[in-house]
């Protein structure tokens, strides 16, 4: 409720509603190369979100007057299915959808190294299976995953994680419940190696010590993401390896 | 040989100058890529990805149009490569399978090919363009294993697509998916002659 009131005890003898502290992220599971037709891709548990991210490319590029010469063109699609909330939702772009696609497309515009690919597009798909709150988050962190998992060149991962003010009081990674009867929220993404900030939205009212607060607190959290990603990465190929015999200098024998 | 399996910004050495799927910032070389460090050569090996046209690579295409001045030819890469119709006598059509290597990319992207020649018959098989140089294995000896073990006429073009005619060609292409999917694993030779005498 964007600078109203709070109308609901969101903090009961300083435990959340869902049993979590206030600076406690929910479970996060994260799986890359889930799809086969797919270049690349990730599937995030995120709570109770389930989101599914998809990457195709660098591929031709159509139609043409998407191309540009210089640099690959990112396409982002976010899409939340129907039944990924308690009241079943209309198909097809909204407003909301069209704003994640941008603010997803545009996190990794500065991440990607497209320049190594001018003429191209690379088409980023997420979708979300089930919601609750913080699933642009989820879909940050599918999305970078996914991009990694497909080969695509690019400076570093992406970690994604909101904190908010409910009750008054900080709270890391929002449900649902808590967005809604929150008093504010701030979705935050960031780069693993230098914490270059890549998405900051906010909405709701926070005064400016506790705005730098928030970013401390999501900072911290990101560390925590930004290792589950690496693992998820890295678990595909030593899975693989396990199956025949120990790893090697991949594809270098030629010379 | 075992190099360390790295992600997209992570740490591969100290200094100042990044090799191939590497950058440098701050002093510090950081991967751009997931895949394996080759320590010696300061570069880091790709698992995964798209193939990028170089000049002097071996490829195989599908004739895409046909102009004038010669055909435009895909070549399982983002860009599309041409035959200039003064660098052949063969007339391509539509559909055609062609063999040719890449003379040149220019700062545009455009792909000129040269030496086409048509692939008749025979089959297609299709794998990532990372895993090809492990097909092809150290100066040629898998290839060559896997053409006298099986009889079959194999060619391998760099952009990851594989033509295999006649001989035992099944047996062919279990050996190369085999290679694929255990690119990244030691052993793979011992293994894969072990494949071709059984089956």
């Amino acid at each position: 409720m964007v600078g109203g009131a709070t109308t609901k005890e969101l903090i009961v003898n300083g435990k959340r509603l869902d049993g979590r502290a206030l600076d406690e992220l929910r479970p996060i599971k994260i799986e890359a190369s889930v799809l086969n037709k797919a270049d690349g891709s990730a599937y995030v548990e995120w709570g109770k979100n389930k989101v599914i991210a998809g990457v195709f490319g660098p591929r031709e590029c159509f139609p043409r007057r998407d191309v540009n010469p210089y640099r690959a063109t990112l396409r982002c699609r976010y899409r939340m299915s129907p039944f990924a909330t308690s009241d079943h939702g209309r198909s097809g772009p909204n407003r909301r959808s069209t704003e994640l696609s941008k603010v997803i497309r545009e996190a990794f515009e500065g991440v990607v190294l497209r320049e190594q690919f001018p003429k191209t597009a690379i088409d980023v798909t997420v979708e979300v299976l089930q919601a609750d709150g913080g699933t642009r988050c989820a879909s940050l962190v599918a999305v970078s995953t996914a991009l990694a998992d497909a080969g695509i060149p690019m400076k570093d991962l992406v970690s994604a994680v909101a904190v908010g003010k409910i009750n008054g009081k900080l709270a890391l990674d929002l449900t649902g419940v808590e967005d809604n009867f929150g008093d504010s929220d701030i979705p935050v993404a960031i780069t693993g190696r230098n914490k270059e900030i890549v998405l900051f939205q906010m909405d709701g009212v926070l005064l400016p010590e506790q705005i730098s607060q928030a970013l401390k607190m999501a900072s911290a959290a990101n560390e925590h993401i930004h290792a589950l990603q690496v693992d998820a990465l890295k678990l595909v190929y030593e899975s693989k390896q396990a199956q025949g015999g120990a790893r090697t200098g991949a594809a270098s024998e030629e010379d | 040989m075992a190099g360390k399996l790295v992600v997209p910004g992570e740490i591969i050495a100290e200094g100042s100058k990044g090799g191939v799927n590497a950058y440098s910032e701050d002093g510090k070389i950081r991967s751009e890529v997931i895949g394996i460090v080759d320590e010696q050569k300061g570069r880091v090996i790709p698992l995964n990805g798209q193939y990028i046209p170089t000049a002097g690579d071996w490829v195989i295409g599908v004739v895409q149009d046909v102009k004038y001045a010669g055909c435009g030819v895909e070549i399982k890469s983002a860009y599309r490569a041409f035959i200039l119709n003064k660098m052949t006598r063969i007339e391509f059509k539509m559909g055609d399978v062609v063999g040719a290597t890449i003379e040149r990319v220019d700062e545009a992207r455009n792909i000129d090919l040269a030496e086409p020649r048509r692939l008749v018959g025979g089959e297609i098989l299709v794998i990532s363009a990372v895993k090809v140089p492990r097909v092809i294995g150290r100066a040629n000896s898998m290839i060559n294993m896997l053409i006298t073990e099986t009889g079959s006429e194999i060619l391998v073009g760099r952009n990851g697509r594989i033509w295999i005619k006649g001989g035992k060609s099944a047996l062919a292409v279990r050996a190369i998916l085999t290679i694929e999917r255990e690119a990244h694993t030691q052993g793979l030779t011992d293994r894969i002659t072990e494949l071709l005498k059984t089956g």
